[in-house]
């Protein structure tokens, strides 16, 4: 099985390859696309370790869902005010490079000394086929000896969405001062919260903005930045 | 070299988790390091389901789609605090939120 | 190499081409029709009745220029329109277009791929799908673009869940994510007294029929969901900056997109080959026609959903709906089989 062992590799050096792409690029845009190519890669690496079904929930949940919510943050967020990789802090680099120098080390003397001491399962590729599939031998397995660790689960995901939920709530009492104010969340429903011409607290703050800037211009609610220019017009006369 | 070895899989999830990890350490992007998090979890993935293969086990599997089940839950939860972070205080730069140091 | 892989590499070939030559004339089509409907002739001038309209299109679109804003971000700008279009047909290789048939001696089955996972595997190709339309919008500078991408991650998300959701009734009585498997399933007949009926899966799961419908339509942004392109308040979307062929490749994908999860919609609830006499593939291709239809209708007849009611749509209604179907369906399964 030359064949597999060569696949294997070359998804294993793409994986890899990309991994380390994210983690020097120093736009975050493309360190995102860089890990949609680690994980597309694990997800054909748990397919050639029959593990179907996981490498379908892989494709899913992390590039289908997570990365999708990371890259919309992300453009939340104004580009210019990303921190750059080496920015001052060559220490912390040295650091991190070393400390993960010798891990690696350690990890790769723990492998290639290690002993097996488990005993082969009966779900070989035949044992797999005979009950039915991937799928059904997972099914089977969760829903008689893991019910309650599927429970947890549930709760764990009910509290992570009730919390996402208290965390991305609108804050009604505190306002930040507008002079901090250089990154902000974008109004969906209203286009017209992008025209910096409209924000009272931009003008405010006087913040000067290039030519072929792509910064961006949010609203808190969709309400706050859709005062029409009439509007805007009569409360600088009434000024 | 003609089978595919259980070394390779685990040098590639000990590759993978390292990578992350050192991207945790070094960059000051809180998207990125969350990245890198996501990164070392997908890493586990692969021992997981590399030793469910070796040893023609389910339990690897199963284990492995509870840790993405907790991925997901922990996403929501980083991205929700994230968010919160750049409203309150207009940065993802990890050095510039030491409310906690002070 | 194995005449099985051969045959299947043979299949995909001939399905992807297909694929391409009947985007091309739904273009015509929609336009005829929507020409029908709304009281005008449409495309006539190229060709008898119009029939060479979509080729003189494509050729316009290929040698217009190809321009690249100054401040996109230019590798992404580039990488976008080739991640949707090379992602749209790729869903199809799961859809069985029949049973296997003999050429010259050779068994070849009339499907790409038969994989356990295919449900699951149609959904992951359609929930990355969405990438080139976020990249698109992120790297043209513009931030009309940016807007049309930040609403297409956001409403692809929320439609993404209730899509895989209403699937999971059939899955519960079919039990297999295999589509061979579902189809097979559904060429049984269903004897309700004196009736006879196809085991099709849309009688017995009407409202996950319903809310696949809805779903699939946001799925591909067609209007009445096409938020992210909205021309009338972002002119454009996330495709405003594109031009020539980068800008044909969105539209292709979003034609392909609708193509293939016509036929999944068929394939799925309206048992795929299978019909009243001499089951072939012609039958999938006329249920898919029907969607197809139900999508230009559509679209001339409903207006822009605002983005509030759009996602109030999904989480509020369709939500709570699919999961009291799913509550249902469950039971039913086990009362069937004599559990409860």
């Amino acid at each position: 099985m030359a064949a597999e062992v060569l696949i294997f590799n070359l998804l294993s050096a793409v994986a890899i390859v990309s991994a380390v792409a994210m983690i020097t690029m120093r736009n975050p845009v493309h360190s995102a696309i860089a890990l949609v190519l680690t994980f597309v890669n694990v997800a054909a690496i748990f397919i050639m370790l029959r593990a179907e079904f996981l490498a379908a929930v892989q494709i899913i949940v992390y590039t289908g869902a997570v990365l999708v919510l990371i890259l919309f943050v992300l453009m939340l967020v104004n580009p210019d005010d990303l921190p750059e990789f080496h920015s001052g802090k060559p220490m912390q680099n040295v650091f991190g490079f070393g400390v993960g120098l010798i891990l690696l080390a350690e990890i790769s003397v723990a492998i290639l000394t290690r002993t097996v001491v488990a005993e082969p399962g009966p779900w070989n590729e035949e044992g797999v086929a005979a009950a039915g599939g991937n799928i059904q031998v997972i099914g089977q397995l969760l829903y008689s000896g893991y019910v309650l660790p599927i429970q947890a689960t549930a709760l764990v995901l009910l509290a992570a969405t009730i919390g996402a939920l208290f965390l991305g709530r609108p804050d009604e009492d505190q306002e930040p001062s507008p002079k901090r104010r250089t990154v902000a969340t974008i109004s969906l429903a209203h286009t017209r919260g992008a025209d910096d011409d409209l924000i009272p607290a931009l003008r405010a703050a006087n913040i000067k903005r290039e030519a072929g800037d792509r910064d961006l211009i949010m609203a808190r609610d969709a309400d706050e930045f859709t005062t029409s220019a009439e509007e805007e017009e009569k409360k600088g006369q009434s000024e | 070299m003609n089978e595919l070895m259980p070394e390779q899989f685990m040098f590639l999830s000990a590759a993978l988790f390292i990578i992350g990890m050192v991207g945790v350490l070094t960059r000051r992007n809180v998207l990125v390091i969350f990245m890198c998090v996501e990164l070392m979890l997908a890493s586990v993935n692969i021992a997981f389901v590399g030793f469910a293969w070796e040893f023609s086990q389910m339990t690897g599997q199963i284990f492995a789609l509870f840790v993405i089940a907790i991925a997901a839950a922990e996403a929501v939860i980083g991205l929700g605090i994230i968010m919160a972070l750049t409203r309150q205080r207009d940065t993802v730069d990890i050095n510039e939120v030491r409310e906690l140091r002070q | 190499m194995d005449a099985n892989l051969l045959s299947s590499y043979i299949f995909a070939v001939i399905v992807l081409n297909v694929l391409l030559g009947l985007m091309a004339y739904m273009t015509y089509i929609e336009r005829k029709v929507m020409a029908a409907m709304q009281d005008r002739i449409g495309p006539n001038r190229t060709g008898p009745v119009g029939l060479l309209q979509p080729i003189a299109d494509g050729l316009k679109l290929l040698v217009k220029e190809d321009i690249i804003p100054k401040h996109a971000d230019r590798r992404i700008f580039l990488l976008a329109p080739l991640l949707s279009f090379v992602l749209a047909p790729v869903a199809a290789a799961v859809i069985p277009f029949g049973d296997s048939i003999t050429v010259f001696g050779h068994e070849v089955n009339l499907y790409v791929a038969d994989i356990n996972v295919a449900v699951l595997y149609f959904l992951a190709i359609g929930s990355m799908g969405v990438f080139g339309i976020i990249l698109g919008g992120y790297a043209s500078a513009n931030r009309y673009s940016l807007l049309g991408g930040l609403r297409a991650a956001a409403q692809v998300i929320s439609y993404e869940i209730i899509l895989g959701l209403s699937l999971i009734g059939v899955i519960i009585l079919s039990g297999s994510l295999s589509l061979v498997e579902i189809v097979n399933q559904q060429s049984e007949t269903l004897t309700i007294g004196p009736l006879q009926l196809p085991n099709w899966f849309i009688l017995s799961q009407p409202l996950a029929f319903i809310i696949f419908l809805i779903a699939a339509v946001a799925e591909t942004n067609r209007a009445p969901f096409d938020l992210p392109e909205a021309e009338t308040e972002l002119i454009g979307g996330f495709h405003t900056e594109y031009s020539g062929f980068r800008f044909s490749f969105f539209f292709l994908a979003e034609y392909i997109s609708m193509i293939v999860i016509s036929l999944f919609a068929a394939t799925i609830f309206l048992g795929g080959t299978d019909g009243p006499i001499q089951d072939g593939v012609w039958w999938l291709a006329l249920k898919a026609c029907i969607f197809l239809f139900f999508y230009i209708w559509l679209r001339t007849t409903v207006p822009r959903f605002r983005y509030d009611q759009l996602m109030g749509l999904a989480w509020k209604v369709l939500l709570p709906l699919v999961l009291i179907n799913i509550l249902l369906t469950g039971f039913i399964r086990l009362w069937g089989l004599g559990m409860l």
